[in-house]
């Protein structure tokens, strides 16, 4: 993500080359600033381009993408990875794989900011007993790899039933297991004024009211990186959905995207392009839409309120 | 939130573990059977793409016509992510009741006691070659069933031998005719072709190499049963030949993942197992590609076997062990699952299963290959050590150290052994 962000954050930051009739290295500050761009394109050229060769060899016959073939465009350009890809696997249309991702990206956003930011309060604005340790244990949480949790996790849902539903994958997100972003809106909410909640309080209002009308709107740069992060992370995630899920039906894109390339047999690289340059596109799209708010959400520090 | 489905299946597993306990020495009286009203369902898994999830409904729906009392669920993944799946389902105890398997991992999940040991099932394996049998077996038994086979040979494209005027090669060569051979193509290829990659990297063609000089790869014990000599010497065959054009270098190979030198059109021959002809075929567009058996200095031992490409196996914990052992016996033997699969699993294992499939093309090729070596065929060996994964991969990078001449013959030897006989004793 954050090399996403980079790109777009270094072009605000040239000086834009504005006519200085005093300065006499006007023409020079010029040149600077040209050099500068060049070398600024030439870099996102060398980011880009794995993006732009997916995007080219999308268009590609199979035996033209990767191996010797260097060139970028192929002259038989068409369209038939695309039609291939939305075809589906198995029986099971693309269209269901689409729907799955966006069910589990938007579940766990709708789960994580609705059980972050009220654990988040509690932790910066209700000084409960215990609070510092519970506190340091959710950021221990942290520091545990994912991969030792895999088994005796699995063994649970395992137990209860639940292997091959959605509850394994979403109900972490609903219960804020994601310890990085409670931290993430604790430290938001730290930097809010705590006069305001004070001035709240005098005038009558409980937890619930200064959460839901003072802390919630105030919040709204933390809870937008909070949907982006999230809905990415959902969007992208192999591994869980890989142990869960068992029925095809149920596969998100992750899943799908892995079938066209079976080492084994033959591989079919141009469907799985074609099919990689559409999941990217909700999530180009989201990011596109929202990623001023994540600028915003890092710099205001909540003092604009 | 327990609904009714959730408690009877808690109920089922329960009973069923209840009856596994007590039914330890007299096996199969756990199993339970459905009727055509009220069928039991029994899960399979695979890995594989598309068309071989296309194959497999029609499987299906098949056997599930001709047993209405067995319902099949079936699910896949990819190959990579199928084992990290079955890695944690065996730990948390939810193995699927019928699984299709890979070699590699067979003796490591037979010896944790995880797999349905099959000879205590009802499965024909009257139609199925005895030199292939052993290879899904571990100490007597059998764990998994071959559905298919594929055999090593060495693979080239007619079209480019004749477009530089090099003579088709028969198959009946030593290792000095073969490294001339690919010394040949290079020399004519003109740096755009060369002969081939280094087949003493291919961990198989080394293992049938040992299989000709009569060294068992493995000893009975799971120990290496060949010496650091032989690997020098092995390592050494390609010595000549190394960065000339007659081998693709490792570099240019790198560069050209996912896809392999032969099938990116830049070497002329490639040594791998025959199953591997469609992938080929698709990668390069070639029209036409041939099969010859593999170099040998003693032209009566080719040290040539049929592996199995996949086997079927289930699950210890099935509570089906019956319709499991239906569908597999069904998977493996019926005429009409070979035409339905054709070669897309290898060439199919069984008799009756081979004899009920026309092949055609692309297939036929394959078929007729591995009838050609028919009389140089010897045991399959066991399955794999445990961890023979990492041996063969550490196998292939360190004699791609090679290639890059970051190793010497002797120092790549060194650093193979050392890491093989860590892996052992760790899992040991």
């Amino acid at each position: 993500m954050t090399t996403m962000a980079t790109p777009t954050q270094s072009t605000p930051a040239t000086p834009a080359p504005v006519y200085n009739p005093k300065s006499e290295s006007g023409t020079a500050k010029r040149i600077k600033s040209i050099i500068f761009h060049i070398v600024a394109l030439a870099l996102v050229g060398v980011v880009l381009y794995p993006a732009l060769w997916m995007v080219a060899s999308s268009f590609k016959p199979n035996s033209e993408i990767g191996g010797s073939t260097t060139q970028l465009w192929s002259n038989n350009f068409s369209f038939d990875n695309f039609v291939t890809a939305m075809d589906g696997i198995g029986g099971v249309s693309t269209l269901t794989f689409f729907t799955n991702s966006l069910i589990l990206a938007v579940g766990a956003v709708v789960g994580t900011i609705l059980s972050a930011s009220v654990s988040a309060y509690a932790f910066a604005r209700i000084n409960f007993p215990g609070r510092g340790i519970f506190f340091g244990m959710m950021i221990a949480t942290l520091l545990l790899p994912f991969h030792v949790v895999i088994i005796p996790q699995y063994i649970v849902f395992q137990q209860l039933g639940l292997v091959d539903t959605y509850v394994p994958l979403l109900i972490g997100k609903f219960l804020a297991a994601d310890a990085f972003f409670v931290f993430l809106m604790v430290q938001f909410m730290r930097n809010l004024p705590a006069e305001l909640d004070e001035a709240a309080r005098i005038d009558g209002a409980g937890h619930v009211r200064i959460f839901g009308s003072i802390m919630l709107p105030l919040m709204k740069p933390a809870l937008i990186s909070t949907s982006i992060f999230s809905f990415i992370w959902s969007w992208n995630d192999f591994l869980g959905p890989l142990l869960y899920l068992n029925t095809p039906e149920k596969y998100p894109l992750p899943l799908a995207l892995r079938l066209f390339v079976d080492q084994t047999q033959s591989s079919d690289y141009g469907a799985m392009i074609a099919m990689s340059v559409l999941a990217l596109l909700p999530v180009l799209v989201f990011f596109l839409v929202f990623q001023r708010y994540i600028v915003e959400g890092v710099s205001t520090q909540g003092l604009k309120g | 939130m327990i609904n009714r489905r959730n408690f009877l299946t808690t109920v089922a597993l329960g009973t069923a573990s209840a009856a596994f306990l007590s039914a330890c020495g007299q096996s199969s009286s756990s199993s339970k059977t459905g009727s055509a009203e009220n069928p039991v369902t029994i899960t399979y898994t695979w890995w594989g793409n598309d068309d071989r999830a296309e194959r497999t409904r029609k499987a299906i729906a098949l056997f599930e016509s001709k047993n209405p009392d067995v319902k099949v669920n079936g699910n896949f993944t990819d190959f990579a992510g199928y084992w990290q799946k079955r890695a944690t389902e065996a730990a948390g105890g939810g193995l699927p009741d019928v699984m299709q398997w890979d070699l590699s991992y067979l003796r490591d999940y037979g010896q944790r006691n995880q797999l349905l040991d099959l000879g205590t099932v009802k499965i024909n394996t009257d139609a199925f070659d005895k030199s292939l049998l052993p290879s899904g077996q571990i100490r007597g038994k059998t764990y998994g069933i071959p559905t298919s086979t594929n055999a090593f040979a060495v693979y080239y494209d007619p079209a480019k031998l004749k477009a530089m005027g090099i003579a088709e090669p028969d198959g009946t060569w030593n290792y000095k005719e073969f490294n001339s051979f690919l010394a040949e193509v290079g020399q004519k290829g003109n740096g755009t072709l060369f002969g081939g990659t280094d087949y003493t990297g291919v961990w198989w063609m080394f293992n049938i190499w040992l299989r000709q000089n009569n060294i068992q790869a493995f000893t009975d014990e799971g120990k290496l049963g060949f010496s650091k000599d032989d690997l020098k010497k092995w390592w050494n065959t390609t010595a000549q030949l190394r960065g000339t054009s007659a081998i693709v270098g490792e570099d240019k190979t790198t560069q050209l993942l996912p896809k392999s030198p032969f099938g990116s059109n830049v070497t002329a021959t490639e040594v791998t197992w025959d199953n591997f002809m469609a992938g080929y075929l698709g990668d390069s567009g070639a029209k036409e590609l041939k099969l010859v058996p593999v170099p040998s200095d003693n032209s009566d031992n080719l040290g040539l076997f049929l592996k199995p490409s996949m086997l079927m196996v289930a699950s210890a914990k099935t509570k089906y062990k019956d319709a499991a052992a239906r569908f597999i016996d069904f998977m493996v033997n019926d005429p009409e699952v070979g035409q339905i699969f054709k070669t897309s699993r290898g060439v199919p294992a069984s008799k009756t299963q081979r004899d009920g499939t026309t092949f055609e093309g692309t297939d036929k090729l394959v078929v007729d290959y591995e009838k050609s070596i028919e009389k140089y065929l010897k045991d399959a060996p066991e399955p794999p050590i445990v961890g023979f994964g990492t041996l063969e991969s550490s196998f292939k990078r360190v004699s791609s150290d090679l290639n890059y001449g970051k190793l010497t013959i002797d120092g790549a030897a060194d650093a193979w052994f050392k890491e093989a006989e860590d892996l052992i004793k760790q899992n040991a």
